[in-house]
């Protein structure tokens, strides 16, 4: 439907000098999804980090889930993802066409229930789940060579950042856990401008997401202009402390702490941590759908996620990417998303009191 | 080098390639001409086209988009007075102020080859400097870039006009408007009255929109009759390229203004577009004319706002740090197609940069020719009794602003600041000062604060910083020399004729009537903004403290200012809300319209609408009114359709 409406208005608006070729047509089989279109709702703007990831795993979709439906991305932003979420809430139809693809942005106001946040995501269905990790770097001159060296820093340190509720929360924790003393400036308008001011040393402390650190720390660190220290770390048995697929040679920040204190760690500071880092993180790019949504739907996503992953062409593209991470979907995915949107009673107000006392947050 | 650029030329001139490149240029075209649909639409539009495609083929359409926009949007601009794009504003008041006057051949030709010289300046810029930009770049740190947003906001002063407290207290109050949202300094959203849609602020292009496209229209709307009064002929383009020829290094300047602007992220197009305006302004010696129709404003403003569009793919190309919103989307077509723009791609992907640089350049001449080709036909619609025109126009703002967030909220806001916009416009409060404190307000505070966390007050020392500050300091320091001669020489000599008596001959002889200001009107408006600032004072003290600094800069002065405008006003008051009741009743029915949108869905009330300004506005016949209305109606519905894929569905009666 969808695509005849593209294609009628398309030659409406570009006349004859563009020529679609034959792809548009293609018969589907017979399937769950035949003939159907999933809207993927986007609540950034395009071009955004998440928008591309969804545009990157559209043709996967359409290719492994039976039917061969066409996914349609749809680009809603405002409100920080508030209103693209609130709009999901509120048209997201429950046979599993419409799903929100979303971050932590959106994971973290609802979590300390900020004002304006209408979409009940915990009662939302999880479809499937790409990770999203980060990885933390130094400037060379605080004379840290790795991460064990962070407490004996040369230089004051000084970490650029968006806001503390949304995306920065679990890197700002991470210092909590570790106990360093790090200057946050927040207010930047989004980690590129954060690149840039590190590399025009206003900043020396930074975490960069998995693309961006493939693309254009690890270069930096190749000509001797960045140290990177550590990522966030990987999902074992429940725990975040495996080391992450994307960076292997980088401790975790539970081995980091391991290695400072002797031992593993625990408390308020570390379940905080976890809850929100494994959602940034872990499961940073999470497809939601419907609550109502039957069963059928998510198992059918459960066997295209675990088809795309067994492809390769998107094993080797992911490679170049995101160095091969793969998707995770099915009931242990659902249940550990769900599991980190409803913290205990007593890590939101620790994260509420930490957020309005360090970072003069209101609710 | 050269080798590689030959490659990329040859890859270019694949027919396949040039098609797609000419079909994102006309698209371009057509949505830069559209008032509220710019570059960001146009591109959004052709990206999910761009995956049917190779690279070369995909990037080149975007391309061709996004580097005409600016050219083609200055038609509207001048034709119709509502900017194509925000950074058109400049453009919008000179270029329209000669059209009244029946120079819109001479603005048009002046306005698209600056356009074009813009274009292709960015274009050198980017084939030269992208060896050597990065380092560039690298200097602007957050101190310098509060100091171009600085030099931004000191250039638009030349905006104020003769009126000295309504003009700062229209700039006070873009300000205000600038700062609702969230605030750069701490976790404050201020001034958002519980509505999440306001969390982000307030979008440029509806308040660009409101505060100038609506308030013209209304005005036209009421009037009847064509947008000019005198024949608009424009086969003669000689007196442009005449007027092109003279204005020739003050368009070269305005250019590498412009280029700079795009190194800057996120100050960007609309701030370098002022300063080059404010340059014409400095470099002219008889500045009666600005604001009534100046053909090297028009030249200064798009020469820069061409070269901004282009220039702003050099951080986007070499730090994956888009300069602008059109160039976001065009690095996620990028990534998209798995390039990672970064310090590596230059050597990678050598040939892909010259794509890009020949595909800028191509669009830029061919674009402007094009333009010159197709403006005799549109200026005929100028004859066309305005309501005509102004019924797609009206819907075509309507979907302009539903792209921000495509909720009700934009359609409000649209018409809340397009009231706004009528308001001062016929109050006698210049709208050009307002819009620049809006847009500036924002990076302003941002990288004052960030320069001041991150360097402490030794940014001030900074020699980048002294650079750019200097910028500010030499023409003051002139100035104030220059005056102090001239007092010497007056209390010396016999009492020359002072300046402001030429510039008061300037205007006398100038042809457009300048309206006097509604008595009422700027009484009501004086109460609304006394109004707005004194709750804003209120407010303020809810917010951090470092989130308090910017709304007191507008409010400080604003609201002494807007108290000292109330009593002129009560004083001043006459009753002569009847000279603008036709303008009134437009405002009222666009009001109502975006109310029943909210309450039953944009059909009906579309449809509304429609008859209305075809039947009762225009008075066309019964026939020709409901085919032309119907297609007006299947266009607007399509486009709704196309950009969004929704169009509002109602509250009260779910209709779409």
């Amino acid at each position: 439907m969808h695509t005849q409406k593209l294609t009628a208005t398309a030659a409406l608006v570009l006349g004859s000098t563009l020529v679609l070729g034959g792809t548009l047509g293609a018969a589907a089989q017979d399937g769950l999804f035949a003939g159907k279109t999933i809207e993927v709702v986007v609540p950034f703007g395009e071009g955004g980090a998440t928008f591309v990831s969804a545009k990157f795993l559209e043709p996967y979709f359409e290719k492994h889930l039976p039917g061969n439906p066409d996914l349609d991305v749809v680009s809603r932003p405002g409100g920080g993802s508030i209103l693209g979420a609130n709009w999901f809430q509120q048209n997201a139809r429950p046979d599993g066409s419409t799903i929100l693809f979303t971050t932590s942005s959106t994971a973290n106001p609802y979590v300390l229930g900020q004002k304006g946040v209408e979409y009940k995501l915990a009662d939302y269905r999880v479809a499937y789940s790409h990770p999203f990790s980060a990885v933390a770097y130094v400037a060379p001159d605080t004379g840290i060579t790795s991460a064990a060296g962070i407490k004996d820093s040369q230089k004051p340190l000084i970490y650029g950042g968006i806001a503390a509720a949304a995306s920065d929360l679990p890197g700002l924790l991470s210092f909590e856990v570790l106990d360093i003393d790090v200057k946050a400036v927040l207010g930047f308008n989004g980690r590129g401008p954060v690149r840039l001011a590190f590399e025009q040393g206003e900043l020396n402390l930074d975490y960069q997401f998995t693309p961006v650190y493939l693309t254009q720390v690890v270069p930096s660190v190749a000509e001797g202009r960045a140290v990177p220290l550590w990522t966030g770390g990987a999902m074992d048995n429940g725990v975040l402390k495996a080391r992450d697929p994307i960076a292997p040679e980088l401790p975790s920040v539970h081995e980091v702490y391991e290695e400072l204190n002797g031992k593993a760690p625990s408390g308020i500071e570390w379940d905080a941590f976890q809850g929100i880092a494994s959602v940034t993180y872990a499961y940073g790019l999470t497809g939601y759908m419907h609550p109502d949504t039957p069963q059928g739907v998510l198992d059918a996503f459960a066997d295209a996620v675990a088809a795309i992953n067994a492809d390769p062409e998107f094993q080797a593209e992911s490679l170049k990417v995101t160095n091969g991470a793969r998707l995770n979907a099915g009931p242990d995915t659902e249940a550990a998303v769900k599991s980190a949107l409803a913290p205990s009673a007593e890590v939101k107000d620790y994260l509420r009191t930490l957020l309005s006392e360090k970072y003069g947050v209101t609710f | 080098m050269f080798e590689h650029a030959f490659t990329a030329l040859d890859a270019l001139f694949d027919p396949m390639r040039l098609a797609a490149l000419f079909a994102g240029m006309f698209v371009g075209m057509v949505f830069g001409m559209l008032p509220g649909l710019g570059g960001v639409a146009a591109v959004s539009i052709l990206l999910p086209f761009i995956y049917y495609m190779d690279a070369y083929s995909g990037l080149a359409m975007l391309l061709g988009a996004v580097s005409v926009v600016y050219t083609s949007d200055t038609i509207t601009s001048v034709l119709i007075g509502a900017p194509g794009s925000p950074a058109s504003a400049p453009t919008a008041i000179e270029g329209h102020a000669l059209a009244k006057k029946g120079q819109a051949a001479r603005a048009l030709g002046v306005g698209f080859l600056a356009s074009m010289v813009g274009g292709l300046t960015g274009a050198a810029i980017l084939f030269v400097a992208i060896p050597v930009a990065g380092p560039i770049v690298l200097l602007l740190s957050t101190p310098e870039l509060f100091m171009f947003a600085l030099v931004g906001l000191f250039f638009a002063a030349s905006m104020i006009g003769k009126d000295l407290a309504k003009g700062l207290a229209a700039a006070c109050l873009g300000v205000l408007l600038g700062v609702v949202g969230p605030a750069q300094a701490a976790a404050d959203f201020r001034y958002t009255f519980d509505q999440v849609y306001l969390l982000d602020g307030f979008s440029l292009t509806i308040v660009a929109l409101g505060l100038f496209g609506v308030a013209e229209v209304i005005s036209m709307l009421a009037a009847g009759g064509g947008i000019s009064h005198e024949r608009v002929k424009v086969d003669h383009w000689g007196e442009g390229f005449r007027d092109f020829w003279r204005a020739r290094w003050l368009i070269l300047r305005a250019a590498v203004i412009g280029v700079f602007g795009g190194f800057v992220p996120a100050v960007g197009a609309s701030a370098s577009t002022w300063v080059a305006y404010g340059h014409a302004m400095r470099s002219t010696k008889d500045k009666s004319r600005f604001g009534r129709g100046e053909i090297r404003g028009i030249a200064a403003s798009e020469g820069a706002n061409n070269a901004t569009v282009i220039s702003d793919l050099v951080p986007t190309l070499l730090f994956s740090v888009p300069g602008g919103p059109a160039a976001a989307i065009f690095l996620g077509a990028l990534f998209s197609f798995g390039y990672y723009p970064g310090p590596r791609m230059i050597t990678q992907n050598p040939d892909l940069m010259f794509l890009i640089v020949w595909s800028v350049a191509l669009t830029s001449v061919v674009g402007a020719a094009l333009c010159f080709a197709i403006t005799p036909a549109l200026a005929r619609l100028t004859r066309i009794p305005f309501a005509i025109i102004a019924a797609p126009l009206i819907l075509i703002m309507v979907i302009g602003a539903y792209q921000s967030t495509s909720t009700m909220g934009d359609i409000f806001m649209l018409f809340v600041l397009g009231a706004l916009g009528w308001l001062m416009k016929h109050g006698g409060w210049p709208r050009a000062p307002a819009l620049v404190g809006f847009v500036l307000s924002g990076p302003m505070e941002q990288y004052f604060w960030l320069a001041n966390q991150i360097h402490g007050w030794s940014w001030l020392a900074r020699p980048g910083v002294l650079l750019i500050g200097s910028v500010i300091a030499i023409p003051v320091m002139l100035s104030v020399v220059r005056w102090l001669r001239a007092r010497r020489h007056a209390a010396v000599a016999a009492p020359a004729p002072a300046p402001a008596s030429g510039l008061a001959a300037a205007t006398e002889n100038e042809d457009i009537p300048v309206a006097t200001p509604s008595r009422g009107i700027s009484l009501v408006l004086a109460a609304l903004a006394a109004l707005m600032f004194s709750y804003a004072l209120l407010d303020m003290f809810s917010f951090n403290p470092s989130s308090r600094l910017m709304p007191a800069l507008a409010i400080v002065p604003g609201l002494p200012l807007s108290l000292y405008l109330l009593a002129r006003g009560v004083q001043d008051y006459d009753n002569d809300f009847a000279r603008d009741a036709n303008e009134l009743r437009v405002l009222v029915v666009l009001v109502a319209y975006a109310i029943a949108v909210w309450a039953i869905g944009v059909s009906l009330p579309t449809v509304g609408l429609i008859a209305w300004m075809l039947l009762v506005k225009a008075r066309m016949r019964l026939w020709t009114g409901l085919i032309y209305g119907a297609a007006v109606f299947v266009a607007v519905r399509l486009l709704f359709d196309l950009l969004r894929g929704d169009a509002p569905v109602g509250a009260l009666i779910p209709l779409s």
